[in-house]
């Protein structure tokens, strides 16, 4: 009798128990079943894209194996885009940094107006890329922009240099722009970085009689690491990216010398409908930024384990 | 009266009160007798409750439709709703629903350089059938020839699309400017002869330097768009005029010849006549200085022509539009070189993924029919340019300001003069490469070798595309007098 009623418990709580097991994931389906749908779907079917000739000028889409591949890494464009890319997140990136904590380091204590201060340097951070693109392209204008008309003042004659259509300098204009927009940003997070370190270190150093350098070089610095180490992969991953200013300052003109990696994409995915060959491209620009934001995890989580 | 007679007439009355009514029925099932807006209009009375999505360029462009939309719907019943894009956006987004099958879009607004893309894609209704059944004949006669041909609404003799715009640059000069004594005499003292509307190139280019040298920064003596995107359409037509092909036999670039280059290093040169910054002006930049009275000559599109003469500038759609300086003082000339651009331009296309094809297409052949589309080529805020025998030769157009006969004879003179742009598959590509080099040379990188890019890139486009495929469709679009290229359209004799 006894054997029969522990069987029976057994027996009931068995499917309850699968039940009770099941629980937790149909709380997570939902969620796993939209991730595949909208992110793993989309890659995977990206990927068998990449192997196929897929053009809207071909009645047919062959499969071509790693032909896309090899064409991409044999076209000088597409070098060339990376290049840019990499040069705009490093001298952009690096120059965002250094000026925004500067500004930080220089905004950190007690002032007077420092609300006014910070909200105003935060301001083009909050305006949309495309406005700051056409905004900028009118301040860059050869013959009405204020750039322009400013370096006319100091010179003492009309200065009328078309800064965008020339390719010496319309990377630089490019960059000028960019830096503008995202230094904020940096500044921000170094500021409230800043406000979190614990003065009494400071102190210290300075009964110790620290220099200002030292304080920043030994103290700072390495107590900033991991918020550096973050801030330096938001706006590298985003610069990674860049897409928006150069669409609206210079279209990857003149020629195609200011074409970043995802203009490229842009360009031969949604404007020459080489579907395949887009589709490489962005799987190259995925696997750029994976290994960018490897290394940057790394480095984020050394910083704060030091 | 008598009975009898009485009675004779009640049945005649009968029988043609019964015609009457059933008029609008045979006009439906029927080829077209009448007029094709009311054949377009009682047909598509069984679509009423229809809602109909079509593709037109943002902004003013939008204002035709959307002005045009809701007088449909009180005739008809049928909603339009109008999806503004941006321009270069029109080629890809229809293309990109097609590719997915979405069935967004139901008639679509078409350059004809982009047919042949879609034509491939399978994107596009035929409208043969339709016009059968619900179009009036001789209306089809009276587009334009050039805009009526192979390549431009029909692909291999299908057609596939309805003209509705006929976009071809003029040249606009400033006649007060060109016909001052004194600056004929001068011109004519520095250049040895007279000063006159130009008809070449050069001609053209001593005008603006002679005006840039006098009058500038007040004024400077022309201005084109130079700017990325577009900057192609002002190359096209005047490489034809200069006997300037895009292939060889063999389907190899031939845009770097010699005179490919030597017009490369024309155009840079007239950057040194134009204002500052020209590099970066685009249709916004080349109307404000025009209207503004800053520059002597123009080389764009028909609607500015309307504009400068203040034509409907009281128009709440043109509050934008620079109040015009220059009322009165403006000539028209085709553009000089021979072979003015056909630039853009618009079909009316209905979508192979449309679920409402049939009405979309009683939509597009009223919108295009003689009678309404006068209407809207002279709605002042409308970008849609005269394109039909009947608009050039509308009384009431040619009486809508001064000079407007003269404004509709030049454009009717250039566009059956014109070049259209190359319309293959891969067309966009095509001339980006051109536009690339372009502004890379107008940023100093010498002539031929930005030429010389844009052939290897024009070879590589070929290439993938299959040499033989692509060189069908060059031959295919041979074919129509208005894509060949030389100094002059040669017609078939008839």
């Amino acid at each position: 009798m006894a054997a029969t009623t522990e069987a029976f418990t057994l027996k009931s709580e068995t499917p309850r128990r699968k039940r009770r097991d099941l629980i937790p994931w149909m709380f997570v389906a939902p969620c796993i079943i939209i991730i595949l749908l909208v992110t793993i779907f989309p890659t995977v079917y990206s990927l068998g894209l990449s192997l196929t000739k897929w053009e809207i000028g071909l009645q047919e889409r062959p499969f071509i194996g790693l032909g896309n591949y090899i064409e991409l890494f044999s076209t000088a464009r597409f070098w060339h885009a990376l290049l840019i890319t990499l040069l705009v997140v490093v001298i952009g990136v690096s120059i965002e940094f250094l000026l925004g904590f500067g500004l930080a380091q220089t905004l950190s204590g007690q002032m007077k107006g420092k609300r006014i201060v910070v909200a105003a340097l935060l301001l083009p951070v909050m305006v949309m890329p495309v406005v700051v693109g056409y905004t900028w392209r009118l301040l860059w204008d050869a013959q009405y922009g204020p750039i322009n008309q400013i370096i006319g003042w100091i010179i003492g004659q009309p200065f009328t240099y078309t800064w965008l259509a020339k390719t010496e300098t319309a990377l630089l204009a490019i960059l000028v722009t960019e830096i503008w927009q995202w230094t904020p940003f940096m500044f921000l997070v170094f500021l409230s970085g800043l406000a979190v370190l614990d003065p009494e270190i400071f102190e210290a150093a300075d009964i110790d009689g620290a220099s200002g350098w030292a304080k920043l070089w030994y103290i700072t610095l390495p107590l900033m690491r991991p918020i550096i180490v973050v801030a330096l992969l938001i706006r590298g991953l985003d610069a990674l990216k860049f897409f928006d200013i150069i669409f609206t300052l210079t279209g990857g003109g003149p020629g195609n010398s200011t074409e970043t990696l995802s203009f490229y994409i842009y360009q031969m995915g949604y404007q020459f409908f080489r579907l395949g060959y887009g589709a490489a491209a962005s799987f190259v620009l995925l696997v750029f930024l994976a290994m960018f934001l490897t290394y940057l995890l790394k480095a984020f989580k050394s910083a704060v384990g030091s | 009266m008598s009975t009898r007679m009485f009675k004779i007439f009640s049945v005649l009355l009968a029988v043609t009160m019964l015609l009457g009514l059933t008029m609008p029925v045979a006009y439906a099932q029927g080829p077209c007798q009448g007029s094709s807006s009311q054949c377009a209009v009682e047909a598509a009375k069984q679509f009423a409750g229809t809602t109909i999505n079509y593709v037109r360029e943002a902004g003013l462009q939008a204002q035709d439709p959307l002005t045009m939309a809701p007088i449909w719907e009180e005739l008809t019943g049928i909603k339009v709703n109008v999806i503004e894009l941006a321009y270069l956006d029109m080629y890809t987004k229809p293309l990109q629903d097609h590719l997915t099958g979405g069935g967004a879009y139901d008639a679509i607004d078409l350059s004809p350089m982009w047919m042949q893309d879609y034509v491939n894609a399978g994107a596009l209704e035929p409208l043969d059938p339709y016009i059968e059944k619900y179009m009036n004949p001789a209306d089809m006669e009276d587009f334009l020839p050039v805009y009526r041909s192979e390549g431009v609404m029909k692909i291999k003799g299908v057609t596939y699309g309805l003209y509705d715009d006929g976009d071809v640059f003029i040249l606009y000069y400033r006649k007060d400017l060109f016909e001052d004594e004194t600056n004929k005499a001068e011109f004519k003292a520095k250049y040895g002869y007279e000063l006159a509307p130009p008809e070449t190139e050069q001609q053209m280019y001593d005008a603006a330097e002679f005006f840039t040298n006098k009058y500038a920064p007040e004024l400077y003596g022309l201005a084109i768009q130079r700017l990325e995107g577009q900057a192609y359409s002002w190359f096209v037509g005047p490489f034809s005029g200069r006997g300037g092909q895009f292939f060889d036999e063999n389907m190899k670039a031939t845009i770097n010849s010699e005179i490919g280059v030597q017009l490369l290093t024309d155009m840079v040169k007239q950057n040194k006549v134009m204002p500052p910054g020209v590099e970066k002006w685009g249709f916004m930049e080349v109307l404000s200085a025009w209207m503004d009275g800053k520059v002597a000559m123009i080389v764009t599109w028909p609607p500015i022509g309307r504009w400068s003469a203040g034509y409907g500038d009281t128009a709440k759609q043109l509050a934008w539009v620079p109040a015009s300086k220059v009322v009165g003082k403006v000539g028209y000339m085709p553009q000089p070189g021979g072979r003015p651009t056909l630039a853009g331009g618009f079909n009316m296309c209905i979508s192979a993924s449309s679920n409402n094809k049939e009405a979309a297409y009683l939509f597009i052949q009223w919108m295009t029919s003689p009678d309404i589309s006068l209407q809207r080529v002279m709605l002042p805020f409308a970008l849609r340019d005269p394109y039909r025998l009947s608009h050039f030769n509308s009384p009431l157009y040619r009486s809508a300001w001064p000079e407007a006969g003269e404004y509709l004879d030049t454009l009717k003179k250039a566009g059956m003069a014109g070049q259209y742009e190359l319309g293959i598959p891969g067309a966009r590509e095509y001339m980006e490469a051109v536009d690339n080099a372009l502004t890379a040379a107008y940023a100093g990188k010498d002539p031929k070798e930005a030429l010389d890019e844009a052939a290897a890139k024009w070879d590589a486009i070929t290439e993938r595309l299959g040499v033989e495929n692509q060189k069908k469709a060059y031959e295919q679009w041979l074919k129509n007098p208005w894509n060949r290229l030389g100094p002059k359209v040669e017609l078939p004799a008839e």
